[in-house]
């Protein structure tokens, strides 16, 4: 028997309406096209002005632009290899540290949530001064020489504050499962662990993807920062290019050329995580 | 316990790791480069013509000249690493690298961390840059004027508490002077060389600027290496090749070679040493 069969005075489930999303394709097509058009204007306009202002023996803007940008993507490349490293590290570290957020076990549950806060909440920078200046460049082991360079004391500059967010990810994703499904699994006689594995942190999972492929996206864009401790990234690459110029009125349009590549490379993960959460919207 | 208690335990715990690790000194360096077979230099790559890129990711200029002429003597290759004024003495002290020649002024507190090879290898003086419209006359006409300066400089602090300028400090020289062009700033604070040879090279954008003061301050530049290697062989190796740069004149060619105005430091060290020779 369905609801609409009866005239008797029956309560009826409140529903609220669709939220309007911006779903669809249009939508975000759109607006993501208009920024990145809004990008290649500026750049064009910077490009032009230069080529404007540019001394009259001097090459056109463009030329020198081109042959500048092979190294600069090299070096954004380079950002984008310590993104991926520090993030594998940090999320390795920000998982146990996370499940350690919620163990039963008092002490180990209080370092966790020490630890976390600290480096969720120390600025970045200073955790990569620190990582940079006081680790050795090279460890001793066995009369074996290991050699540290700057790049890996950066990565694991990065990855602690990256390992803090995941931690805090996990224990946000873990919290988030009714805690019905932890007493059925208790009646059903799991283990803690056994019910942790199988049955909590599957359904966690798709929760915390979105927020950790946001969490991706920022550590990229911050990966800059290591052009303040002396390493070649992008930035650092483009400051010299600038100066081997010593054409001032490049500034600009270097500039932007390094940020449309960033912007052509985390946009799109803004975007898939956007479509991602809409998509764990529906199921929860 | 209580939550903050935990909390700086934790810091503590995080303090006491870092710490834990601490680099290690380096023995007899000549022999260690030698068994190497590489001299690893920390050279500037920010810092035209000293120390520039070129696009195909290659570092020249006058400071690379000097580091490979070392590496050659040495008979090693040549390994540069860029530096910044806030990283080289600490690669130097953990043995990153056994060198560095990056535009480093010879100064009495650095002298406590580092090995400053005399003879020195060039000599700056400070100076501003600005409009002729400006109408500066001497030093103390900046008092209060916002002045554009290189983050780094040694002489952004000796000025500021000598002139007290209102200092706006730039990440890179291009910043500065892009600053210096759209009016941010009515003088641009710089070593004195490298604004004539900005001002000579004949850019109709600055040809209405001049250097209107008269150069302060000259501060001699060296090449540093570990205090333990000052007595030792590396540090024989470095003074007498430094000695031979002078005498014969192979700074000032070097000079001339990147466009830089043969500076008077140079001049007077290169007769003094043919005269006693």
């Amino acid at each position: 028997m369905s609801a609409g069969a009866t005239d008797l005075p029956v309560l009826l489930p409140y529903r609220a309406p669709a939220p309007i999303a911006p779903s669809g394709l249009a939508a975000p097509v759109l607006l993501g096209g208009g920024t990145f058009a809004a990008f290649a204007i500026l750049f064009g306009a910077s490009l032009a002005l230069a080529q404007v202002t540019a001394r009259p023996a001097g090459e056109g803007a463009t030329t020198v632009l081109l042959r500048w940008a092979p190294l600069i993507f090299q070096g954004f490349l380079f950002n984008i290899l310590i993104s991926f490293l520090s993030m594998a590290l940090g999320t390795l570290i920000g998982v146990l540290v996370g499940i350690a957020q919620v163990s039963l076990v008092a002490p180990l549950r209080k370092t966790a949530w020490g630890l976390t806060q600290f480096f969720r909440n120390a600025p970045w920078l200073v955790l990569l001064f620190y990582a940079m200046f006081l680790l050795p460049f090279e460890f001793r082991v066995f009369g074996l020489t290991i050699a540290f360079p700057a790049w890996v004391k950066a990565i694991i500059g990065l990855a602690l504050p990256v390992a803090a967010n995941v931690s805090e990810i996990v224990r946000g994703g873990v919290r988030s499962i009714p805690s019905g499904q932890w007493e059925s699994a208790e009646a059903l006689a799991f283990t803690r662990r056994q019910t942790m594995w199988m049955i909590i942190l599957p359904q966690a999972f798709k929760r915390m993807i979105p927020p950790w492929m946001n969490l991706y996206a920022i550590l990229t864009m911050a990966t800059t920062l290591i052009s303040v401790v002396g390493i070649q990234d992008g930035l650092t690459i483009t400051r010299a290019a600038l100066v081997a110029e010593s054409r001032p009125e490049l500034m600009i349009p270097m500039y932007t050329l390094l940020l449309l590549m960033f912007f052509a490379y985390c946009y799109p993960i803004a975007r898939a995580t956007m479509a991602l959460e809409r998509r764990f919207n529906v199921k929860a | 316990m209580n939550r903050l208690a935990i909390l700086a335990s934790s810091l503590a715990l995080a303090c006491a790791a870092a710490l834990a690790a601490l680099p290690a000194a380096a023995q007899d360096s000549l022999a260690k480069i030698k068994e190497k077979g590489v001299l690893s230099v920390g050279v500037k790559n920010d810092y035209k013509p000293w120390g520039f890129l070129e696009p195909s990711g290659k570092i020249v200029g006058l400071e690379i000249d000097l580091a490979q002429a070392v590496a050659d003597k040495i008979g090693v290759k040549l390994e540069m690493l860029p530096v910044t004024g806030a990283n080289r003495m600490e690669f130097l002290k953990q043995g990153r690298i056994d060198m560095i020649v990056a535009t480093m002024g010879d100064t009495a507190d650095r002298r406590k961390i580092v090995g400053m090879v005399e003879p020195n290898y060039y000599a700056g003086a400070t100076n501003v840059m600005a409009p002729k419209s400006a109408g500066l006359k001497k030093w103390e006409d900046l008092k209060g004027r916002k002045v554009c300066a290189v983050q780094g400089a040694y002489y952004n602090r000796r000025v500021s508490q000598l002139y007290t300028p209102d200092l706006t400090v730039f990440p890179t020289v291009p910043d500065a002077l892009n600053a210096l062009a759209g009016n941010n700033c009515v003088a641009f604070l710089f070593d004195d060389t490298l604004i004539v040879s900005t001002l000579s090279a004949g850019d109709p954008k600055w040809a209405n600027y001049e250097m209107p003061l008269v150069s302060e301050d000259p501060q001699l530049w060296a090449i540093g290496i570990r205090l333990e290697d000052m007595d030792g062989p590396l540090g024989k190796i470095v003074k007498d090749i430094s000695t031979d740069w002078h005498k014969s004149g192979k700074l000032l060619e070097l000079e001339t070679k990147w466009g830089i105005k043969q500076s008077p430091y140079l001049i007077e060290t290169n007769k003094k040493l043919k005269a006693a020779s």
